[in-house]
């Protein structure tokens, strides 16, 4: 699904982004990338999405070369690719029906399909009661979960999120993992940047861990840390 | 494309951002006024102008002692030019004429007060081109039965000086005009282009959401666009009015003044010709709303890129 290849991004003043970074994420993973604020873990995610570009290196997205990709062309390349954020990146004047209902009229969707689709959706992640407040009237969770809405609405084949659960709090933070765990098990391959380290020892999934823009450890099973990773795999 | 939807969005955004949009509103409206109070303007010195030419015209009065053949010969003279395609045309204006319309334009009492008529008999001698009066006038300066004092020409009246001066200030003031119309239809774009980036910039995390979830660089403007359009449509609708209104008040001001031979165009609104081809409010408002589409765009550009 996703291939880096050598790929280094340096931001200007000699910051480093991601340095001499090669992975494989296959279709259907579920990964964690892991590792201190500035180990390039939003790097990564925003190489992905063709905002930034990489100095030197290949990547490589469901088959498509970004480096050969025309700007024209992003656009579809977003379209498969939901992202959920830390600051969950709302329309603030637009109701939770309608910021979900955007990502299809984006696309060009049909109304009478965006109008079976988002309530679908919305009851999926819990908020079917919520349909149309606006994002200040709910809770953190709540309009996260309304963001992992609006990224998975159209199925995309890759799900990225960049701490999602980062500003909310433990419990409301479990509920939105099974969210994004219930939306790998439909096939989508979903990338979880995060500093939870709660969440990632519990799920026991793939850990891809970053320093300074290198990876350190990309492990099977893994868990946050490195010591505990012998653990892990004992039991 | 998706019509509707994109005008549902502007429509939308500027219920939202409205103290922006009448900000937009307000500039468009004031650009487009300035500039339509300069191409009314314009258009009525125009007329004015031509109103000026065609007044040009050649007196020649004739001494009061002359016999009626000498006057006969004068008109054949006149005839003759008429006839060479000189003289447009020409009217005789006897002394109890040239008495009545002094009377006319400056009152009973003057007049009531004079023991004998002075007024001199005339022909009054349109010329074909404005540019030969000169050489028209020529020909009476030395005719016997024309009322010249000795050794002067002061029998023969036309408006060298004074319509050449007036034409020569018409086309100066057109000319600043179109320098001022320049000028103002730059300030206009200018103003619109930073409304619109200020309200662009408002909204770039809209803009960047957009993009985010995969909207085409066309999908995320044409909203913007539509807005842009209904602004300018609207104030330069508001501008269309406000003009004629003041061209109508002004107009009729004049009409009761003494200055009346400005001979000021009362427009109708949709009135056409002159600067005006589709109309005095179609123009400005297509030209309002094209400003703020393309003030819109131009905008936008620095936004967009990848």
């Amino acid at each position: 699904m996703i291939v880096f290849e050598d790929v280094t991004k340096v931001y200007d003043p000699d910051v480093v982004g991601l340095e001499d970074f090669t992975c494989h994420i296959g279709k259907g993973e579920f990964v964690f990338l892991v590792g201190p604020s500035g180990s390039g873990k939003s790097t990564l995610i925003k190489l992905v999405l063709k905002e930034l570009r990489p100095d030197t290196g290949r990547i490589l997205v469901a088959g498509r070369n970004l480096g050969t990709l025309r700007n024209s062309k992003v656009p579809l390349l977003r379209r498969n690719i939901g992202c959920v954020f830390q600051d969950f990146k709302l329309l603030p004047n637009k109701t939770v029906y309608d910021n979900v209902a955007y990502a299809l009229e984006v696309v060009g969707e049909p109304r009478r399909s965006i109008r079976r689709k988002v309530p679908e959706i919305l009851s999926l992640v819990g908020l079917a009661e919520k349909t149309n407040s606006l994002p200040h009237e709910i809770s953190g969770g709540e309009q996260q979960r309304v963001s992992v809405a609006r990224a998975f609405v159209n199925h995309p084949p890759l799900l990225l999120a960049d701490e999602p659960t980062g500003n909310i709090d433990p419990e409301t933070a479990v509920g939105i993992m099974q969210l994004l765990v219930r939306i790998n098990r439909t096939g989508t391959t979903v990338v979880i940047a995060t500093h939870d380290r709660d969440m990632v020892n519990r799920m026991r999934r793939r850990v891809l861990q970053l320093e300074a823009g290198r990876l350190v450890r990309d492990e099977r099973r893994g868990s946050y840390d490195q010591v505990t990773e012998e653990v892990g795999d004992a039991f | 494309m998706r019509f509707s939807y994109f005008l549902a969005e502007a429509f939308g955004s500027m219920r939202r951002n409205w103290v922006m949009a009448m900000a937009a509103v307000i500039t468009v409206f004031i650009s487009t006024a300035i500039l339509g109070a300069v191409l009314v303007t314009r258009d009525n010195l125009n007329q004015g102008a031509t109103n000026l030419k065609n007044r040009v015209m050649i007196e020649v009065f004739i001494r009061d002692n002359s016999s009626p053949a000498q006057v006969s010969a004068l008109q054949h003279k006149i005839d003759v030019l008429k006839s060479q395609g000189q003289v447009k045309g020409y009217t005789y204006i006897s002394k109890e004429q040239a008495l009545a319309i002094f009377r006319k334009r400056f009152g009973e009492r003057i007049v009531a007060n004079l023991p004998i008529n002075p007024l001199p008999a005339s022909y009054q001698i349109q010329v074909q081109n404005t540019d030969n009066v000169d050489k028209v006038a020529a020909q009476f300066f030395n005719d016997p039965t024309v009322d010249n004092d000795p050794g002067t020409h002061n029998g023969v009246k036309y408006a060298k000086e004074t319509v050449r001066k007036m034409l020569g200030t018409i086309s100066l003031i057109e000319k600043g005009m179109w320098v001022v119309t320049i000028i103002f239809a730059a300030a206009a774009v200018l103003l619109i282009s930073t409304t619109v980036r200020l309200s662009i910039f408002a909204r770039r995390r809209e803009v960047e959401i957009m993009r985010l979830v995969g909207a085409t660089n066309w999908f995320i403007r044409w909203p913007f666009v539509f807005e842009g359009f209904i602004t300018g449509l609207f104030g330069a609708i508001l501008a269309g009015v406000f003009v004629w209104v003041g061209n109508w008040g002004i107009a009729n001001w004049i009409k009761s003044t003494q200055i009346d031979f400005l001979s000021l165009r009362v427009y109708r609104l949709w009135w056409q010709g002159g600067t005006w081809p589709l109309g005095l409010l179609p123009t400005l408002a297509l030209l309002g709303a094209l400003l703020g589409a393309v003030g819109s765009l131009v905008a936008l550009r620095r936004h967009l890129k990848t």
